[in-house]
């Protein structure tokens, strides 16, 4: 009953997003026509343009006629390309959603660890060196790193291709092989991604384990006599830790959206071009997709979250 | 999660295992030198974005006409050369004093799924361009003085091209690449799968398109003229340039354009040789025609002894391009080879004589004021054009060395264009920097005529009678030589007039390893202009 309140109310929170999200685009200057400056292309013919696709029409129809579509399950179709929105956006994802869930996972493991030490450390010669690292790694610029990593360990050393997601000549080869060339030519765009967004996290994670040490029940369990390994570990960890799964929560929404730089230098073919394009080409369709596709998971994530909340806490659920 | 953290030992293995496998991956394809001695048969290329879709009568932008023009034909074609040849088409006659064109057809072509190609599929695709219902930006191109052409079947291999007036330029505009009608006919041409699944019948068949990935295209055995040499064409999406050129350093792409901050490092390389020609497109700096200072004559000269053309050039792509004086290429047949027009010469000091002439007096700051009024004025392009970036940063200097003071704005582009596009009058900016591509046709009408503003593209509200009359005398008359005559009276109006400064046309350079044979003549055609004639050695 719970779930399904709440289920049901995804539905007019989508609208909502949506409808703001549709305004906002047409609020900007110019339209999927406005980009064509040839003087071979008559304005007639863009005005006729304009009329086929129904941008004539006012704002509240327009989106009226979107959302009807929507709920007949389609999403429309792309002004540039005229291809299907659905399968535009499915098209890049999944090369978005492997380069930013396999550069999650690396910036945990490497961000965590490190910044729990430089914590832990505060002061001491590692913590500075760790410190000095990581405003280095913020103040690269992540389309410098790229190419850097290109020219050293592509053209220099030759270990890596330059650019691209898979061999164009193994686009009928075996599921593993693919995917084992697919790993090889993330390898450089995982690495600068990492590089362009441990340091913060390093950063946060330190701070909040200095945070934590201060407190009084760690004074506490040392006086306590519990081992340091402990106290770490066990005590200041799990707080130090709370924070940062807010700042995951909140990092979801980039998951699916892609970075928009990477993929430019690598030729990555995720969302983040697609969606930076769609922007520049006034391709509403293909942008309000991807609204409506990033909010409505966004939406279930809390979803998901709330109802494991409910699971773990059980003041939750009696107060439902 | 929490419990994931507790496996301390575990993650350092995890991590090193995800640092191991990369490396063995990489070990197996370790830095081979580039293979500069390639067998194959399969040409690798660059595209710098993803194409729009492949139906040339929907597509507008330049990555989905390369791939077309390998895929599809029209029925005449533009050679290295520049002029137009026959393709699909086996003869043509002029007939009605020219209000009638025949198309005789070649019989022997066949579209990539077996079915023969006949006059039926040449009406379908002018028919469907001027279908209101089409998505296309190419209908005007088919309709002159309000009426459209008219497509006559005369047999299967014959067509008859019925003209409403008489238009000069009508021959490129139908070297449009044909569609097949048996695929397309009951289909949405908007929405068809077919935009992205082509079937043409070029010498090259469509395999596949990875969205930002790649286009492989095949050999058409059946093709009916020359065989390719070529068995496979790839052309991989890598949307930017530095990535591109060093993707060609690695030997992943058999050519690239090379930027002019590059060409230095290319020059003498051993295995590749670097191309260079100029292609149709100028840029241009264009005056607001009603503004209180642009519409006189005098301060439109002055500005323009006061720019140094040479030096932007210089400045802006380290003199890799040439400078532009009138609206036309030194390449086109239309171009004064031998005649004296107007050009105006670095002369700061004519400069301002010419503003003292109109009245104005430096002021205090060394800047020129009218009436108490100083000459100040915006510039505006767009972003994301370093060039334009540059030039209007290099005119800044030259104009405030007479005592112009000018500013620039540089502007996202739909938000600049809808200032350029206003449909006020005057139109609410000073001074824009922007560039054109040219036709091979002299036609500029669109540019020129002052019935094209403020709805048009004459969005600095040129305006004169004499230009006027000549673009329609240029579209009317059908003798080259005369056309010819037309245009250079055009230009030196044009010219005398200064409507714009007319800036640079920038060069291209195209690195191709030396392994690449049959490339066509270096022109604004582009070096695999004929596809077929190309292989690797």
């Amino acid at each position: 009953m719970f779930f399904l309140k709440r289920f049901l109310g995804i539905i007019p929170m989508v609208l909502g997003v949506t409808f703001v999200a549709f305004v906002l685009m047409q609020l900007a200057p110019g339209d999927p026509l406005d980009t064509f400056v040839d003087p071979s292309i008559s304005i007639q013919d863009m005005e006729q343009i304009r009329d086929n696709l129904g941008l004539n029409q006012p704002l509240i129809v327009q989106y009226g006629k979107w959302v009807v579509s929507v709920f007949q399950g389609n999403l429309g179709y792309s002004y540039k390309t005229g291809k299907p929105v659905l399968t535009a956006i499915l098209e890049r994802l999944p090369a978005t959603l492997l380069l930013s869930t396999s550069a999650l996972i690396l910036i945990l493991l490497i961000a965590v660890p490190l910044g729990l030490y430089s914590g832990y450390r505060f002061q001491t010669f590692t913590d500075t060196v760790i410190t000095i690292l990581s405003f280095i790694g913020m103040a690269m610029p992540t389309f410098w790193v790229g190419l850097m990593l290109i020219l050293v360990f592509s053209i220099q050393f030759g270990l890596f291709p330059t650019s691209g997601f898979l061999d164009p000549d193994l686009d009928r080869a075996p599921i593993f092989l693919q995917g084992v060339n697919i790993i090889w030519h993330m390898t450089l765009p995982l690495i600068a991604t990492v590089f362009g967004d441990l340091a913060g996290l390093i950063r946060y994670n330190r701070f909040e384990v200095i945070g934590v040490l201060k407190q009084d029940y760690i004074l506490a369990a040392r006086s306590r006599g519990i081992s340091e390994k402990k106290i770490l570990f066990k005590h200041a960890f799990k707080n130090a830790c709370l924070p940062l799964v807010t700042i995951l929560g909140l990092s979801l929404p980039s998951l699916i959206s892609g970075s928009f730089i990477i993929e430019y230098i690598f030729s990555w073919p995720g969302m983040g071009q697609l969606g930076i394009e769609s922007v520049f080409s006034r391709d509403y369709p293909i942008l309000m997709g991807m609204v409506m596709i990033a909010s409505t998971l966004i939406l279930f994530g809390n979803l998901l979250a709330d109802i494991s909340y409910g699971l773990v806490d059980p003041k939750i659920r009696t107060e439902e | 999660m929490f419990q994931f953290f507790y496996l301390k030992k575990y993650y350092f293995v995890i991590c090193f295992f995800i640092i191991l496998v990369h490396f063995s991956f990489s070990g197996c394809s370790n830095s081979k030198p580039v293979d500069h001695t390639k067998k194959d048969q399969v040409l690798t290329l660059n595209l710098g974005g993803d194409p729009s879709n492949f139906n040339p009568v929907l597509s507008t932008d330049s990555v989905s006409s390369t791939i077309e023009s390998h895929v599809f034909n029209g029925l005449l074609r533009v050679n290295d050369e520049l002029e137009l040849e026959v393709d699909l088409a086996e003869s043509y006659s002029i007939l009605d004093n020219g209000l009638r064109y025949r198309f005789k057809l070649k019989q022997n072509v066949l579209w990539h799924d077996g079915a023969p190609f006949t006059a039926h599929d040449v009406k379908y695709t002018f028919d469907i361009i001027l279908n209101p219902k089409t998505n296309t930006v190419r209908r005007s191109n088919f309709v002159i003085g309000g009426k459209p052409l008219q497509f006559n079947v005369i047999d299967t291999h014959t067509i008859d091209v019925v003209l409403p007036e008489l238009f000069s330029p009508v021959l490129i505009r139908l070297s449009t690449a044909i569609i097949p009608k048996h695929i397309l006919e009951n289909e949405d041409i908007n929405k068809t799968s077919f935009n992205r699944h082509p079937i043409g019948t070029g010498p090259f068949r469509f395999v596949n398109y990875e969205s930002g990935q790649f286009v492989k295209l095949s050999r058409n055995n059946s093709y009916f003229g020359d065989k390719p040499k070529l068995e496979n064409i790839l052309y991989k999406i890598i949307p930017d340039n530095n990535t591109a050129v060093m993707s060609f350093e690695k030997g992943e792409l058999d050519a690239v354009s090379i930027p002019p901050k590059e060409k230095s490092r290319f020059q003498n390389h051993q295995n590749m040789t670097m191309y260079s020609y100029t292609p149709l497109s100028y840029t241009y700096m264009g005056f607001n025609l009603k503004h209180r200072f642009f519409k006189h004559l005098r301060i439109r000269q002055a500005i323009a002894h006061a720019i140094n053309k040479k030096a932007l050039l210089n400045g802006v792509l380290k003199g890799q391009g040439k400078v532009a004086h009138i609206p036309s290429s030194p390449v086109l047949w239309s171009y004064p080879q031998n005649e004296q027009f107007l050009t105006y010469s670095y002369d700061p000091d004519k400069a301002m004589e010419l503003l003292e002439q109109e009245g104005f007096v430096k002021n205090a700051d060394g800047i020129y004021e009218k009436n108490g009024r100083p000459f100040e004025f915006l510039l505006m392009t767009n972003k994301g054009n370093k060039e334009r970036e540059k030039t209007a940063k290099i005119i800044q200097q030259f104009l405030r060395k007479v005592g112009i003071d000018m500013s620039i704005r540089i502007m996202e582009w739909s938000s600049f264009l809808k200032i350029v596009n206003s449909l006020e009058d005057p139109k609410p900016y000073d001074a824009v920097i922007l560039g054109w591509g040219l036709g091979i046709d002299p036609d500029s009408y669109s540019i020129w005529h002052s019935s094209q503003y403020p709805k048009g593209f004459n969005f600095i509200g040129y305006n004169n009678l004499e230009v006027d009359q000549l673009l329609i005398d240029g579209r009317r008359e059908m003798d080259q030589d005369q056309r010819k005559k037309i245009y250079h009276r055009l230009y030196s109006n044009i010219a005398g007039d200064v409507p714009y400064i007319f800036l640079f046309f920038p060069e291209a350079n195209i690195g191709i390893y030396n392994y690449v044979r049959g490339l066509s003549k270096p022109g604004p055609a582009g070096l695999f202009n004929v596809i077929e004639q190309v292989y690797i050695e």
